[in-house]
């Protein structure tokens, strides 16, 4: 091809791209925006070290670095210049490294047979933080490798991970300090300007407390008879002036206080000065804050990787700040309730809304042996009286509001600001726009935070946030083997291709606006894939959720099918006796929801998902969808297949790209979309809709008279980013009839579950 | 122009179908000797090896009803299509029986060298062994390795490997040239790779050898070479037994010659040029076998996974099979017994756009695939081979044919005159008789536009 | 009387003929090139459009994928 032809063609396609009505700007934020607040080393990615030539077919060639051992074949992997590594599932030895490698790498992807992972100073600072040693790293790596470590593996290992661990971020009595064994660390930090910002000057005089040397400290005092200074200024004007207290100095830690409105700030800038801050709370020591009545109920059972997981978190006897990454429906609230009961001390539990938070609260009743009064929901419409209680429930946007509160509100506000909090669970983390969250923790004070997702992808914004917002990520599980030890359904995912009708796709090619979306979602064909979908699987006694982000479309196919439809503005009644219906009456097998059902609801029963709508590329819904429909279905271990997740599209437009977008992070994990492009037995199906030319045409009227407003999605707080929160009420008002609440201090519990003894030592 | 879109399909005959091919005469040569006529015995449909055993020793024509009731009529397809063959390949023909009826009589030379292959008597058929011990003997692991070496110097020359320049003599390139499986063009002296080449090199490796062979056998009248000696030496060393060493003493000029080139091409074994024994390899032994029956018995165990993110991990250091794999996957990593690659929608379209079709890789794939992935079944994916057919079928959505569109007649009579005639020719595409609009075919439109102009001028 | 045109007769599914319509009608390619439209699936178009014509639907179809493998 010519140049010119070729600058044409490029032109062409600049052209079109400014056509491109409908975009969903999504960043590959890992990978965009790792130079923004990492530590250099970081910066430096493992990628960068490797110089591998590449060879003739284009690969890069790692061989001449590599060195093969000679008993290569019984060892389990690879790893490349470039930090990734290739573990063979099949290995005898496979499931050491996979446990190793899940703590100190990222996990790229995971099918079945061989899996990657790649380094990251992200993931070797989570490796640290869980008390794993620079040089064990490097020796287990040694020994599982089938060759030669590289060089610059072995550096970048180091690098990441020497400097850390040697940091703390402590709350004590409700105020921050910065805490080290090493003064020359902190020295080195306060030299930072943006580090000196971030202290808190002011009450200097109070800080300096005794309370804030820890026990080691106590003998060194000696000499000069002065107490010994934690707060660094002293520290600082005494390295400055005499160097014979080093020594000394040493083998106390020494600490300077931080304004709690910078945390953030000092988090990252400390990450990128390589020595990020690791926040661990040593809750058995914590005389202060009063121990709550809390244990899992003896019949409670964890399953293993839930304990695998609480391990990560407790391993040292203290327990550590991170996320922990568990596929829905997999009992992530379980792992938060257990985490609860082991720590013992005060709880605030974070939703993403009043559904969720009531969800919340019935499974710590459930699986705990809190007393009911100890609960209390702080949602706009149950405010149960705060006074007193062990565990409070909220939601982000509860928390993070703005704008004037009610009085009560307020007075509830002041109260758990003024709380010192033992310990903080944040549900779905990846869901709440960063900057909301920030708010929410600069607002209350918290020991040790517990995210909880089930995906560590998102399109809108900044993955690598909650590395310095809550700690490293503690766990992920593999959802393969979940699948396969029956902990979450057995799903068969489907891509129903429709091809468009004739008089769609001629108007989706000329129309310019937000309508081309509403074409794609109401092409007939892919109606009818819909209904004969829906048929086929109530004929099999299926429970049926129909998805569609697009309100006008929902509607569209629920009435036009005959069958209930929530979304945002539905009432609350409404919502109940919805949810009720499909949960208990055999007659209602099918509802239609728009995208509030992402996260919010719990829908156990449902064992189809059928998406006409879904929001652009976005990788996190898909994976949030699936969820759904995710939690183990009756008969546990299944050879066949339980659940089914369709996906219906439109051919020949965007939304084919967007599907495929959407599938990458779920194809990771291992599964595979099937490519259905003729459903077998519907032409065959009668009383279908939309067989008729003129029924198309009809529709195709309907849509094109429909509004530019109509063609957008529904607007979900949490899901844009763009402080869309008007909805929060609505949706919690899901919560039901408030509970009275009754102020009594509990009596002892006799009971102990195993396990919560076993994390508590 | 629809051409340049689909290009052709490799089509790889079998011993049978190529051998339809000789003329009748080369075939009676043929049957001179017993290892041609086991060697198609061999390959006879079931029932076609029942009859020749039936009418072996009856010396005179079968009535064909006769014949026509050893059968149950449940299987009078099979009988039909036993009966093709052996006319096809002369094994018998019609004669008609005393009386006039008709009937088949065996092929005389092949009646009796069949009664040798199976028998016994007469002269050995099979090549004489050395009768002295050799000094230098090679056992089958060296003959296997040697015969694989030889081969895949074919395969690293035709993929342009370095590892392939030298150990490729003339003749295999003239091979490659006159069979399309590679090209020379003006620019470049050394010949490039084909789309047929490309499939040719997915292919197994006996397919591969017993393709090339084939090839081969086309140009050896223009070496001035007999083609009936060649193919019977052939067939002769297909019974020939792995491991054992025969005498060169009594070939042909013709044979010797012949006996060099396959040497070239790795069937035969000999240490030097003018040694007096030669070794035939598993390649030979395996060939006269065609297709039907292919024996892979020295394929090595697969190496290839194939994971459904559409990664593929390959256990290979081989910079053929690497080469191989380049050809329709994006190479990632090499390590140094594994390379890393991705199956994307550009890497295979890429291979489609080359003359590779879908299943060609698809079968590549599956059958090097990795013992762990035998235990899946399918061993592939199905995403992987759904998603693959369906990038092949994405090319395939519209279909261009050169054609002329006819309008505008003047009367429904016209029309019809047209169309009928060009129906009748099979040419007519397309046709709307309501709105008398029809398209024929580029190349009918002659006959189509004269048989108008004679009817008008009428 | 008869009128005789040469072309390319397409044979494709109703929405890849929408498609090349589409382009007709919008003079994408630079210029109308469909002869007669004549049925729901089948064009009687211009030949010499054919090779600009299947880089533009290459280009349709490049744009409606997605690389699904991590690099």
């Amino acid at each position: 091809m010519g140049k010119r032809d070729k600058r044409d063609k490029e032109e062409r396609k600049a052209k079109k791209a400014k056509r491109e009505e409908i975009e969903y700007e999504e960043e590959d934020t890992q990978d965009v925006n790792v130079k923004d607040g990492v530590p250099e080393s970081a910066t430096r990615h493992a990628e960068e070290l490797e110089q591998a030539a590449e060879d003739e077919f284009g690969a890069k060639d790692f061989r001449k670095s590599l060195e093969l051992k000679p008993d290569h074949a019984s060892r389990p992997l690879f790893i490349g210049p470039n930090g990734h590594i290739f573990l063979e599932s099949f290995s005898p030895v496979y499931k050491h490294a996979h446990d190793f490698l899940i703590a100190i790498s990222e996990p790229v992807c995971r099918p079945e047979h061989i899996h990657e992972y790649k380094l990251t100073p992200y993931s070797l600072y989570a490796a640290v933080s869980v008390g794993l040693q620079t040089t064990d790293i490097i020796e287990y790596l040694r020994r599982l490798c089938k060759t030669s470590l590289p060089d610059g593996i072995i550096e970048f290992i180091k690098l990441c991970t020497l400097s850390y661990g040697k940091v703390k971020l402590v709350l004590k009595h409700n105020r921050y300090y910065v805490e080290s064994q090493y003064p020359e660390v902190l020295q080195k930090l306060l030299k930072d300007p943006v580090i000196q910002d971030c202290r808190k000057r002011d009450e200097m005089d109070e800080a300096g407390d005794d309370q804030f040397i820890a026990g080691e400290v106590s003998g060194t005092t000696g000499e000069n008879g002065e107490p010994v200074p934690d707060d660094i200024h002293d520290f600082y004007t005494k390295i400055d002036n005499e160097e014979e207290d080093e020594d000394e100095a040493q083998l106390k830690t020494v600490s300077f206080e931080v304004k709690q409105e910078n945390i953030e700030t000092i988090q990252k800038r400390c990450i990128e000065l390589e020595y990020p801050l690791l926040a661990e709370y040593d809750f058995r020591n914590d005389t202060i804050n009063p121990d709550i009545n809390m244990d899992l109920k003896p019949s409670t059972v964890l399953r293993p990787y839930q304990e695998k997981s609480l391990r990560k978190m407790f391993g040292n006897g203290r327990a550590r700040s991170g996320v922990i990454v568990l596929p829905c429906g997999a009992g992530k609230t379980l792992v938060g309730v257990t985490a609860a009961c082991t720590v013992r001390k005060r709880c605030l539990a974070l939703a993403t809304s009043g559904v969720a938070v009531e969800q919340w609260r019935s499974q710590f009743k459930m699986w705990s042996t809190i007393d009911d009064n100890l609960i209390c929901r702080f949602t706009s419409d149950a405010k149960d009286k705060p006074m007193g209680c062990s565990v409070c429930i909220s939601t982000y946007s509860m928390l993070a509001h703005s704008t004037k509160r009610s009085w009560e509100a307020e007075k509830m506000m002041e109260w758990l600001q003024s709380q010192e909090w033992g310990i903080m669970l944040l549900d779905e983390v990846q869901t709440i726009p960063a900057k909301m969250f920030r708010r929410v923790l600069t607002i209350v004070n918290a020991h040790c935070k517990l995210g909880l997702t089930a995906t560590l992808v998102r399109e809108d914004d900044k993955i690598a946030d909650l590395n310095f917002l809550i700690g490293p990520k503690l766990y992920e599980a593999n959802w393969m083997e979940l699948q396969n030890n029956g902990f979450i359904a057995k799903v068969q995912c489907a891509e129903v291709w429709c091809p468009m009708t004739p008089e769609f796709y001629r108007e989706y090619l000329q129309m310019k606006s937000m309508k081309k979306l509403l074409l794609y979602a109401m092409n007939p064909n892919k109606f009818q894939a819909c209904q004969f979908l829906i048929r086929y699987h109530e004929r099999r006694n299926d429970k049926i959720i129909v998805f569609a982000d697009n309100v006008f479309a929902l509607k569209h196919y629920a009435i036009t099918l005959n069958k209930p439809y929530l979304y945002g503005p539905t009432s609350q009644g409404e919502r109940l006796q919805i949810l009720q219906n499909f949960q208990h009456n055999p007659k209602v097998n099918t509802i239609f929801v728009s995208k509030v059902a992402d996260t919010s609801f719990d829908l156990p029963e449902a064992n189809v998902l059928i998406q006409i709508s879904a929001h652009g590329g976005s990788r996190r819904q898909e994976a949030q969808r699936l969820g759904r429909i995710l939690r183990a279905k009756k008969g546990a271990v299944a050879e066949e297949y339980n659940a089914f997740f369709y996906s219906l599209v439109s051919q020949d437009t965007m939304e084919m790209q967007y599907s495929l977008k959407r599938q990458r992070f779920l194809v990771n994990q291992g599964y595979s979309y099937k490519v259905i492009t003729k459903l077998a037995g519907m032409d065959e199906e009668e009383n279908i809709c939309y067989r008729s030319k003129e029924d198309q045409v009809g529709l195709l009227q309907k849509v094109l008279a429909a509004t530019d407003t109509d063609a957008e999605e529904e607007g979900v707080p949490g899901a844009s980013g763009s402080g869309m929160v008007r909805r929060t009420g609505n949706m919690s008002s899901m919560s039901g009839a408030d509970d009275a609440l009754y102020m009594e201090y509990k009596k002892k519990s006799g009971n102990a579950h195993p396990l919560f003894k076993r994390f508590r030592r | 122009m629809a051409a340049a879109f689909t290009p052709r399909k490799l089509d790889c005959k079998d011993l049978h179908s190529y051998l339809k091919t000789l003329p009748s005469p080369v075939l009676d040569r043929l049957y001179n000797h017993p290892a041609t006529c086991l060697a198609v015995f061999r390959e006879l449909p079931d029932l076609g090896r029942q009859y020749v055993m039936r009418t072996l020793f009856v010396e005179q024509p079968v009535s064909q009803a006769v014949i026509g009731q050893w059968v149950n009529n449940k299987f009078i397809n099979d009988h039909r299509y036993a009966c093709k063959a052996l006319t096809e390949l002369r094994v018998w023909y019609e004669q008609p029986i005393p009386g006039g009826q008709p009937g088949w009589v065996l092929n005389q030379t092949f009646r009796n060298n069949t009664r040798v292959a199976l028998l016994g008597g007469g002269k050995p058929w099979i090549g004489g062994r050395s009768t002295t011990v050799d000094k230098y003997a090679k056992d089958i692991l060296f003959l296997d390795k040697y015969a694989q070496e030889r081969w895949e110097c074919v395969l690293h020359f035709m993929v342009g490997s370095s590892e392939g320049i030298e150990g490729v003599s003339r003749d295999i390139i003239e091979v490659l040239n006159n069979s399309g499986l590679m090209r020379v063009d003006a620019t470049d002296p050394n010949p490039t790779i084909t789309p047929a080449g490309f499939q040719f090199l997915l292919m197994d490796t006996a397919s591969q050898v017993w393709y090339f062979m084939l090839q081969y056998l086309e140009t050896v009248e223009h070496r001035g070479m007999d083609l009936v000696e060649c193919l019977s030496f052939l067939f002769q060393l297909s019974f020939s037994t792995l491991g054992q060493d025969y005498t060169t003493d009594g070939m042909s000029e013709s044979q010797l010659k012949f006996l060099q080139h396959l040497r070239e091409f790795g069937l035969v074994y000999q240490r030097k040029r003018k040694s007096q024994r030669y070794y035939p390899t598993c390649l030979a032994i395996n060939l006269a076998s065609g297709l039907s029956n292919v024996s892979t018995g020295q394929e090595k165990t697969g190496f290839i996974i194939v994971e459904t993110n559409y990664r593929v991990y390959a256990y290979t250091d081989s910079p053929l099979k690497i080469a191989l794999l380049a050809i329709f996957c994006d190479m990632l990593y090499r390590f140094p017994t594994m390379v890393v690659c991705n199956l994307s929608r550009t890497s295979v379209r890429e291979a489609l756009i080359r003359g590779i079709t879908a299943e060609q890789i698809l079968n590549f794939l599956r059958s090097h695939a990795h013992p762990k992935m035998l235990a899946d079944t399918p061993v592939l994916p199905p995403t992987i081979t759904d998603q693959v057919r369906l990038w092949e079928l994405e090319r395939d959505r519209l279909k261009f044919n050169d054609g002329v569109l006819y309008s505008q007649f003047n009367s429904q009579a016209d029309y019809e005159l047209l169309s009928d005639y060009a129906k009748d020719l099979g040419v007519l595409v397309w046709e709307n008789a309501t709105k008398r609009v029809m398209v024929v075919t580029k190349s009918g439109h002659d006959d189509v536009k004269k048989f108008w102009k004679r009817q008008k001028n009428s | 009387m008869v009128n005789v045109t040469k072309g390319v007769l397409v044979e494709c599914d109703p929405a890849m003929k929408q498609f090349l319509l589409h382009l007709d009608e919008k003079n994408a390619l630079g210029r109308k090139f469909v002869i007669q439209d004549l049925d729901d699936t089948h064009l009687f178009i211009s030949s010499d459009i054919i090779e600009i014509l299947q880089t533009r639907i290459d280009d349709l179809m490049d744009k409606l994928s997605f690389p699904l493998a991590e690099k």
